[in-house]
């Protein structure tokens, strides 16, 4: 009996998840690398309120879903910027585009032009 | 992406492993990053066959200890005991047992003749990069001996622990990777791998376990300790070459000491009484093996590649099981397994179409004995063959693959063998895939040698037939089919990835060595086959399956899982005016409804908890009623949990686990152990005990819940 409640209950986490009310948002994100998709993404993801993150290396897209409720869409640009990428709201400071790698220098055109 | 995914699935497919992306690393440093990033269980859909990536993320979850618990959260893997005394488990693919499934280390063979019974616990899991299992039959390439399946396993390469240390955004973490890990059962282990750069070519790493167990324990009560004590010494040591032109290669150095013993524990008697005579089992293994694989990609076309892989082994072991009194049943066995195998591959592609064709040679020299009341034998033999293969890749749209193969082995003993292979996959949209494969395989088996635990009984041995028990002539071939479908949903749901996979599979037989114990008392061991001008198989699995992958938020992952398998075999029953009939009946000791389901989660502050919850259902074992056949009881449905909390350092992690929380055990695990009446434990002079003892009606757990603490630290 114990085991049937534990499976019940698992199968009513997706319904308990769905729940919750949802937007999306898309914004242009500075970023060169699949190093960079990771920074970005974890910083996303970290926030409570944030569902799913997603940056596109092609289009320099990133797509977030969140629930407006508990994260303002600024805290997302700010979030990301804090990890030294450039939206189109918020742009890194100097000191945050310093810490990334060699590599994901965006703002470097030879760094840019070696990744195409 | 797919460029990786392509890329992969050409030279490194055969020789370094199907996931391995080090010849790619060079080219294309950060898809490499994406590609490692997935999830613990993933399947490729681009891969023609049904094969589930193990990584090493997922590996985390059972933290103990070797390749034969790696597979717990696993659906589609089945771990059991041998017997209730040696504490060996054994892997368990479509209801079958392991050795029908290729087991391969970085594609050469793992768990093959003498180790057929221990090899996957040979295999430390912190020593494991990731696992690829292929339900199903392989490729034509990789070997003549894959019936259910194929297990790949690869193990950490020098450039796995360099470039995590070089990687960009390592910050000090270090090539040394520790782990330590202690269990409530007094198990214990340490492991270790390091990994140096020499020069721009060369690497060379180090890989060490020791493990062991000192304390008996006996929870049940029934004077026998719950699993042996003894140690494992473990070593490995591997050079890497990355060279101009095309050129890499891997050489490695394995050598092991393996020694188990277990039995009755003297201090469970009364004090005063004679425990000279106690039931005791010994075993003694060690391997050595050198390995070296090379290849070579046209640097000028990609698509045209040479591989070479050439392995020498030599493996020792010694048993012995009883007690010295000579109404019991007291067996010791020998053996010796020295032998080499080397391959050449060739690999071409134009476009669409691309092939890969082997020459394998290889070469068994074995050298066994036993001595038992019923049985006396020793033998030496030479198996040794030559294979020719060459499998066929057409993929004329990202869609659609087929892949046909034929192998020719001209063996020693099986002579003449022809095993055609085919695969189909077929992926309408990107989330739909399909995928149908058939093909043959054989194997030799050690019909007593591979399953030496199961002599842990006072059940007479019976091998009627003119061959030899030991193995080593056509007698031991077993031959099977293999058929299976899938299909593969992967879904968007409420904006998070899932998957919905269903698979069935049949595998038959036309020569199968059968175990029989629905006799009370006996252990017949018998070799049958198809009859000529009959088609009816002699042994099949048909088994089908349902799991479901679903992420419910960023930080819930969610498993679910249903299988069922029905396993039959011909057995002969036994007709007192002589000769007998057959008769197809349920193999013992598997559960044919098995669920699971696994929930992970992470939680802020870097915590990690994973539970896995698994059901068996009732299964049969063989009866104890002397006037029936077949002899048949049933084990009861059980459950078996597992949870474990993890919280991840920047140097590495510290996990608490706990195992079967819901202390599920099987009372009995040893008949004739204990006295009836009073409970208590029983010396092998008891004639009791003489006509009773079986340790090899084992279904369930012996130790029930148990609690274990392990680290991982990288320096």
């Amino acid at each position: 009996m114990k085991k049937r409640l534990t499976l019940i209950a698992l199968l009513f986490l997706p319904v308990i998840a769905m729940a919750q009310k949802k937007a999306e948002v898309r914004f242009q994100t500075d970023g060169v690398c699949g190093m960079c998709e990771k920074r970005i993404e974890t910083a996303l993801l970290a926030i409570d309120g944030v569902w799913t993150a997603d940056w596109d290396r092609e289009s320099h897209e990133t797509y977030v879903v969140f629930n407006p409720k508990k994260v303002k869409e600024l805290a997302l640009h700010q979030a990301v910027a804090a990890v030294g990428h450039d939206t189109p709201q918020v742009k890194a400071k100097d000191e945050d585009y310093a810490k990334v790698h060699a590599c994901c220098k965006y703002r470097n055109e030879d760094v840019t032009k070696s990744h195409h | 992406m797919y460029r990786l995914r392509y890329f992969a699935l050409l030279f490194p497919f055969t020789l370094f492993g199907q996931v391995d992306t080090t010849l790619y690393s060079r080219l294309q440093i950060e898809e490499v990053v994406i590609y490692e990033a997935a999830n613990g269980l993933s399947i490729n859909s681009k891969s023609s066959t049904l094969q589930v990536n193990i990584s090493r993320t997922e590996l985390r979850k059972a933290a103990c200890c070797n390749l034969s618990e790696s597979f717990e959260t696993n659906p589609s893997i089945d771990v059991a005991f041998t017997d209730a005394v040696t504490g060996t488990k054994q892997i368990q693919l479509f209801g079958l047992a392991g050795k029908y499934a290729q087991i391969q280390v970085e594609m050469t063979p793992l768990v093959r003749g003498l180790l057929s019974n221990s090899g996957l616990n040979f295999i430390p899991g912190s020593w494991v990069h990731s696992i690829q299992l292929t339900k199903g039959i392989g490729s034509v390439n990789n070997g003549f001996e894959s019936m259910t399946g194929q297990i790949n396993v690869e193990l950490l390469k020098p450039e796995d622990l360099v470039e995590a240390a070089e990687a960009p955004g390592a910050e000090g973490r270090g090539d040394i990777q520790l782990n330590a890990y202690l269990n409530q059962g007094g198990r214990f282990e340490v492991n270790e791998a390091y990994g140096v750069r020499i020069n721009k070519k060369w690497m060379l790493s180090s890989l060490g376990h020791f493990s062991g167990r000192q304390q008996a324990t006996d929870i049940n009560g029934d004077g026998f300790m719950d699993n042996p004590l003894g140690y494992q010494v473990n070593g490995m040591l591997r050079a890497r070459y990355f060279g101009q032109n095309g050129w890499e290669g891997i050489y490695t150095f394995h050598a092991l000491e393996d020694v188990k013993e277990g039995g009755q524990i003297a201090r469970a008697f009364a004090p005063g009484t004679n425990t000279e005579s106690l039931w005791s089992s010994a075993m003694k293994q060690g391997r050595v093996a050198f390995t070296s694989k090379m290849g070579w990609v046209n640097p000028d076309n990609p698509n045209q590649s040479v591989g070479t892989i050439f392995q020498l082994y030599s493996h020792q072991m010694k048993g012995s099981m009883g007690s010295d009194l000579p109404a019991t049943l007291h067996s010791q066995w020998g053996g010796a397994q020295n032998g080499g195998l080397a391959q050449i591959l060739f690999q071409h592609g134009w476009g669409t179409l691309s092939q890969t064709s082997s020459v394998l040679f290889l070469r068994d020299q074995y050298d066994l004995s036993i001595t038992h009341p019923m049985l006396g034998q020793g033998q030496p033999w030479v198996e040794q063959g030559v294979g020719l293969s060459s499998e066929w890749t057409w993929s004329p749209l990202p869609s659609f693959t087929a892949v046909g193969g034929v192998r020719y082995d001209l063996h020693s003993i099986a002579g003449h063998q022809f095993s055609p292979r085919f695969h189909l996959r077929w992926a309408p949209g990107e989330k739909h895939t399909f995928r149908f494969n058939a093909g043959r395989g054989f194997r030799m088996a050690l019909p007593l040698l591979e399953e030496w635990g199961r002599l842990a009984s006072q059940r007479t041995v019976e091998w009627f037939q003119y061959g030899q028990v030991l193995g080593g002539d056509i007698l031991s071939l077993e031959t099977a089919r293999n058929f299976g479908f899938s299909y593969q949903w992967s879904f968007l749901l409420n904006y998070m990835t899932g998957s919905l996979q269903a698979d069935a599979h049949l595998t038959q037989f036309s020569k199968a060595i059968i175990h029989d114990y629905w006799t009370p008392g006996v252990r017949a061991i018998y070799p049958t086959q198809t009859q000529f001008g009959s088609e009816r198989p002699v042994m099949t699995s048909a088994t089908w399956g349902a799991s479901l992958f679903y992420h419910v938020d960023k930080r819930t992952e969610l498993r679910i899982a249903y299988r069922f398998q029905d396993l039959q075999a011909m057995y002969v029953m036994p007709n007192p005016i002589g000769g007998g009939y057959g008769r197809m009946l349920s193999v013992p000791f598997v559960a044919p409804h098995r669920m699971m389901a696994h929930l992970s989660r992470e939680f802020k502050g870097d915590w990690t908890l994973d539970a896995t919850l698994q059901r068996y259902s009732k299964q049969p074992i063989p009866g104890i009623d002397p006037w029936a056949w077949p002899s048949v009881d049933y084990a009861p449905a059980f459950a078996l949990l597992n949870a474990q909390i993890r919280k991840d350092f920047a140097h590495g992690d510290l996990y608490l686990g706990l195992e079967n929380v819901l202390n599920i055990r099987q009372a009995h695990p040893i008949d004739g152990a204990m006295d009836p009446q009073t409970g208590s434990p029983l010396l092998p002079s008891d004639p009791y005990f003489q006509s009773n003892f079986d340790a090899t009606r084992i279904w369930g757990p012996i130790f029930g819940r148990m609690v274990y603490l392990g680290t991982n630290i990288v320096l």
